[in-house]
């Protein structure tokens, strides 16, 4: 059912290539950049995860960080509280936060919420989620939870951190960002676009639009909750003030709004962008004055907004390609 | 039984100043259709406004509101002119993320100038009390009250009966309608942004008291004031004064009644029942 342009950009040695050279960035670059790429991975990874719902069906979802918290707090806390192996946490921590996305989708159809409200009752979601996490000691309350150190142990979900953490994070990365790839060939991709843009008629023409946006809910959730795991473990402290708050969501939103909604490679394109400046920024101006460098990018996300209102990646291809027959059409 | 009136009573003094808050923004929405998410950070900006200018010449916050209100007001029609009007046109979200890259810009401006200790802005009022049979009330809440509801009614008035008003309710109603009947749409999307962001300096001046000020709040207002707002049904005048007095009574219920974490989530689950259960009381715009 998917349709061809997915596997040419499977076999595509662009592709294949970028991302062979990116896994060969953490041998020459020092320890201190390879953390920043890390990073920079895990957002592109975070966004990716966030544009199925966000960008393809047009759901503007700040309940992220429930799955981003689901997918840290509850694989730590069931390691360190009741010894449970992480591999097991994170496939029961990824149940879990499909059901919570299920469950919002449902609750979205049923009660038939418009753009805004649906934006706002996620947003409550997400607040909720953060005080429940901050009141609730099994997850580790306000202070967190602090994993044992990573020594490398595959059985354990431990990769050794450093470059070890930054190849998991490029394969989950180019993993998320495939599967929207294939999302946009799919009749699913097809179907959340003709919801985002007229959801009357898409119901009309017979799209089961419970179905669908279920669907794509419960992938985004599952796979925003891996990523949460993986972070957590690369972390190796699960910070709730992080991990569980809806600042993270905002970012992430940012990141995808900024680098081209809705299209496979915009999140990532956003992600790569912003992250390694924001980093650097911090690096080099947070001691000196705080605040400096958040306040530098804040300018430059309204100035990038206000050039190009569409997002970076369609301004990139009207420079670059005048036909872009490698990206999927929407 | 008394905890119930004190509670009460707070919960009113508190929502009230919250409905305020929400009015500007729900004027804003309703004119240029922009939900503002540095809505928070405005407020921040002018408390900090009035801290400057306590510590500089030892002026009561009360008194500082002559200054803060035209300096808000230029920086909301600046903001609105320079940085908003151009995104006209594009998707919601893209003036949503242009609002929280302009409040990372506020909250860390705030942050370079005044530090990430939490402050406090004295004032005449903070520690006077008025006992009335079992229930204590502080004064900085009841002119909070008094004056929130005042102006309520004055932004009322003049929404009914003068032609600034009645311009604002048209282009409201219909902007392509208002535009032909020559009314210059941009120019009161410009000045009810301005009047919005003014009314936070007065708000801001009524929080002031006894409460404790730090840059990061921002997002925090944002969000009570977003509750509130759609609550009130976006536009609804009554319904967002109303919704204040919602979310301050189960903000006020919550702390007194439940255990901390139940009591903060109090408000938000409310929300969300609301949200669900009764949105026939929410009457914003079909998208």
């Amino acid at each position: 059912m998917i349709k061809d342009d997915f596997f040419k950009t499977l076999a595509s040695p662009w592709l294949w290539g970028i991302v062979l050279l990116g896994a060969m960035l953490p041998m020459v670059l020092s320890s201190y950049y390879t953390h920043i790429l890390t990073i920079a991975l895990v957002y592109v990874a975070l966004a990716s995860a966030w544009n199925i719902v966000g960008g393809m069906s047009g759901q503007i979802s700040l309940a992220h960080s429930l799955f981003i918290g689901t997918g840290a707090m509850l694989s730590a806390a069931l390691l360190v509280k009741l010894g449970i192996n992480m591999w097991a946490g994170l496939v029961i921590a990824a149940a879990t936060a499909g059901l919570l996305g299920a469950i919002i989708a449902w609750i979205d159809f049923r009660f038939q919420l418009g753009h805004l409200s649906f934006v706002l009752i996620t947003l409550a979601f997400a607040e909720m989620a953060s005080i429940v996490v901050e009141g609730w000691d099994f997850l580790g309350g306000a202070s967190g939870l602090l994993l044992p150190q990573d020594t490398g142990n595959f059985l354990d979900f431990q990769f050794g951190g450093g470059r070890g953490a930054f190849w998991v994070m490029l394969g989950l990365a180019t993993i998320i960002v495939l599967v929207n790839v294939a999302i946009l060939n799919s009749p699913l991709g097809y179907y959340l676009r003709t919801i985002r843009d007229n959801e009357k008629a898409a119901q009309a023409i017979g799209v089961n639009v419970l179905r669908q946006k279920t669907t794509a809910m419960v992938i985004s959730a599952v796979l925003t909750s891996i990523v949460g795991t993986a972070y957590v473990r690369y972390l190796t402290f699960a910070d709730p003030y992080l991990l569980a708050s809806p600042v993270i969501t905002i970012e992430i939103v940012l990141f995808a709004t900024v680098g081209g909604l809705g299209r496979a490679y915009g999140p990532a394109l956003g992600a790569l962008l912003l992250v390694p400046l924001g980093e650097v920024l911090r690096g080099k101006l947070g001691g000196a004055v705080p605040g400096l460098h958040y306040f530098i990018y804040g300018i430059v996300v309204i100035v990038v907004i206000l050039a190009t209102p569409s997002g970076l990646l369609p301004l990139f291809e009207r420079l670059f390609w005048r036909r872009s027959r490698m990206l999927p059409k929407i | 039984m008394s905890e119930l009136w004190q509670a009460l009573a707070q919960g009113v003094f508190i929502g009230s100043t919250y409905g305020l808050l929400a009015l500007g923004m729900g004027l804003v929405y309703g004119v240029s259709g922009v939900v503002n998410f540095a809505h928070g950070d405005f407020i921040s900006l002018a408390m900090f406004m009035c801290l400057a200018l306590f510590s500089a010449f030892s002026l009561d916050p009360y008194v500082s509101v002559l200054i803060t209100i035209p300096v808000m007001t230029a920086i909301g029609a600046l903001v609105y002119r320079f940085l908003l009007r151009p995104m006209v046109g594009y998707k919601f979200l893209m003036v949503v993320q242009l609002t929280l890259g302009l409040s990372l810009v506020l909250q860390n401006g705030i942050l370079m100038i005044f530090g990430g200790q939490p402050a406090r802005t004295p004032s005449i009022v903070e520690s006077k009390l008025i006992i009335l049979g079992d229930v204590v009330l502080r004064l900085a809440h009841v002119i909070a009250c008094a004056v929130a509801f005042a102006m309520a009614i004055g932004l009322y008035v003049m929404l009914r009966s003068t032609d600034f008003g009645r311009s604002i309710r048209a282009v409201h109603q219909n902007a392509h309608a208002a535009a032909l009947m020559g009314i210059d749409v941009g120019r009161v999307q410009v000045m009810t942004f301005a009047l919005g962001i003014g009314i936070l300096a007065v708000a801001a001046a009524l929080l002031l008291p006894g409460t404790p000020i730090q840059p990061t709040q921002g997002l925090q207002y944002t969000v009570i004031t977003l509750l509130v707002v759609v609550l009130g049904g976006m536009t609804n005048f009554v319904g967002i004064m109303l919704g204040g007095l919602v979310i301050g009574i189960s903000e006020a219920m919550g702390t007194v009644y439940v255990s901390d974490t139940l009591g903060r989530l109090v408000p938000y689950a409310i929300f969300v029942l609301i949200m669900l259960f009764r949105p026939q009381g929410l009457t914003w715009r079909a998208s």
